[in-house]
């Protein structure tokens, strides 16, 4: 419910941000003032009709997803081809609601504008977001299955980066004998898991290891409406330069061999 | 004499399949493992079981299906690191049931292919007396309890170790034992320090310098305590045939090597090999080699190979 909420408020901010951006590149472009010749109002209800298409766009590119990294230049490029996107879209519907063209320079301004301004709200909210879906009780109680190396890193990094995806509880198919990994308790073996499932609130497991389970695992998290989630590690790819792409339709887990970087697109 | 059959592991290796049910409860050529033991044991002998309250209503269960009484012991505990431990549960009982009796001690888990018939009469109170098999393998002694015999008669023992790091002989005990009653102080006591200990109480009572007997056999026995050794005693019991209950349905389907189908499965268009299909599960156009399917499984168009599946997974390929 809370990350609902929040994600609500989170489009709800990026719509008016989107028109924030065009009313700020209007009133630089034609200053501060109302022009009669270059009217406001006009200009901005192309710019509201533009927005949610923009929204939709954007959202097509999974920024708003829960593990989404928006610091990223990656990120950053998805939200600048929205922007575009977003403009284009505003041109056109300019053009056919009022049958007229205007500065072109005013598009470069309220592209600049509105990619630049969504990024560094989008870097704001995420921390905001970060800090309220961690907050006890977190949102998203996960666990994790397996201790190893990859386990251990993935852990750390979860809690440094105060990722929503909470880790609450481990387990691990042979036992150790660690009680805890950073802060987070080592609750026993996979006989744990139903226990552990319907105590910790669980939303999402994170299997690290035990590949023979799991159809077991995503068997428990199937019957209990819980996100399953696998590294790559566990099938053997450790080197991290895997790819899920397309086959005929299936989504496939891809490790190509490495190539020049000018060969990447051949 | 008593028998009591030690019960009350919560099997963590054979995960999922005892996620809701005791390892001596799994089901091995058409009955439980623990059923299995309990036919061995002569009818005049009375036998207690004991388990966990985790673990319970599973064996009350069982106990309805079978023919003689048995009394269930339920500990009250519900997690691993709460249990008494295995002699700890032993010395338990024998304080509360204030027995004087010698004890025929079983662990619920063994499949033992001798007679106990021809066990009992290799008891001669006061010695204690506990049967032995040979391995022959040295690596996979260790994680057993060995047994070291006198070289000019074999039926003595002269040494155990628990699952020593660097065993000195093939010859391991195989949960079944007899521990006649004047030995039962030496139990509550060493028991009360070693809870856990089941096969340290021979030691102990070398110690105390009681004689110990071993009845080697060479009859089949299974420790059944992983996956591998679950289809291994499923192999041994079942053989190459398929064993189908009469309330199962197979159809269009190739069986190959040792298969179970359990009551209420439907299995159409499949091939199975080594395979053990447990209660309402149904199989439709898959192959599946060496696997374990829990009951209520529906598995639709899969190929699997050395799966234990949960019970009541949904596996449809899309």
């Amino acid at each position: 419910m809370r990350y609902r909420f929040l994600l609500l408020l989170w489009l709800l901010s990026d719509l008016l941000l989107f028109l924030g951006s065009f009313a700020l590149a209007y009133f630089l472009r034609v200053g501060f003032i109302f022009s009669s010749d270059f009217p406001f109002a006009p200009f901005i209800a192309a710019a509201a009709l533009a927005s949610p298409f923009w929204l939709l766009v954007l959202a097509t590119t999974r920024t708003f997803a829960l593990g989404r990294r928006q610091k990223t230049l990656r990120n950053l490029a998805y939200i600048a081809y929205a922007s575009i996107v977003g403009c284009a879209l505003f041109a056109l519907l300019y053009y056919f609601l009022y049958d007229v063209f205007f500065s072109r320079l005013l598009i470069v301004f309220a592209f600049a504008i509105s990619a630049g301004a969504t990024w560094i709200w989008h870097v704001l909210f995420e921390t905001m977001l970060r800090i309220a879906l961690t907050k006890d009780p977190p949102q998203f109680p996960t666990l994790i299955i397996g201790v190893t190396r990859e386990s251990r890193r993935l852990i750390a990094l979860l809690k440094c980066s105060r990722n929503p995806l909470f880790p609450v509880a481990i387990l691990d198919g042979l036992g150790v004998k660690e009680q805890e990994i950073e802060s987070v308790p080592i609750r026993g073996k996979l006989n744990k898991l139903d226990d552990v499932l319907v105590q910790e609130r669980i939303t999402h497991v994170i299997q690290c290891s035990d590949l023979e389970q799991s159809l077991n695992l995503l068997s428990a998290c199937r019957s209990r409406g819980i996100t399953y989630m696998v590294l790559p590690s566990v099938f053997g790819i450790v080197e991290r330069d895997e790819k899920i792409e397309s086959l005929e339709g299936h989504a496939v887990t891809v490790v190509s061999p490495q190539r020049k970087w000018w060969e990447w697109f051949f | 004499m008593q028998t009591f059959i030690l019960a009350g592991g919560f099997a963590t290796r054979l995960w999922p399949l005892t996620e809701k049910r005791a390892k001596p409860l799994l089901p091995l050529a058409g009955k439980t493992i623990i059923t299995h033991l309990l036919e061995k044991i002569p009818s005049e002998i009375p036998v207690t079981v004991s388990t966990n309250a985790a673990l319970a209503e599973g064996f009350r269960r069982w106990k309805e299906t079978i023919e003689r009484p048995v009394e269930l012991i339920i500990e009250q505990t519900r997690k691993d690191e709460h249990k008494l431990g295995a002699l700890g549960a032993v010395a338990a009982w024998i304080e509360a049931s204030h027995l004087d009796d010698d004890l025929l001690l079983l662990t619920g888990d063994n499949y033992l292919g001798f007679s106990l018939e021809e066990f009992l009469r290799a008891f001669h109170p006061p010695h204690a007396l506990l049967a032995a098999h040979d391995i022959e393998n040295l690596a996979h002694a260790s994680s057993f309890g060995t047994v070291l015999t006198d070289p000019s008669d074999s039926r003595r023992v002269i040494g155990f170790e628990e699952k020593p790091k660097e065993p000195r002989t093939t010859l391991v005990s195989t949960g079944c034992s007899i521990l006649p009653r004047t030995a039962l102080p030496i139990v509550r006591e060493f028991a009360a320090k070693q809870p856990e200990n089941v096969g340290g109480i021979f030691e102990e009572l070398l110690r105390q310098n009681v004689a110990v007997d071993c009845f080697t056999f060479h009859e089949p026995w299974l420790d059944i305590g992983s996956f591998a050794s679950y289809l291994q005693a499923h192999r041994l019991l079942v053989g190459e045939q398929a064993l189908v209950d009469a309330d199962a349905t197979l159809e269009t389907t190739a069986c190959t090597g040792s298969v179970s189908v359990a009551a209420g499965s439907r299995v159409i268009g499949s091939e199975l090999c080594d395979t053990l299909v447990f209660e309402r599960c149904a199989i439709t156009n898959c192959t599946l080699r060496d696997c374990v399917i829990d009951e209520e499984c529906v598995l639709e168009g899969v190929d699997l190979r050395g799966k234990m599946i949960r019970a009541g997974t949904v596996l449809k390929l899309g």
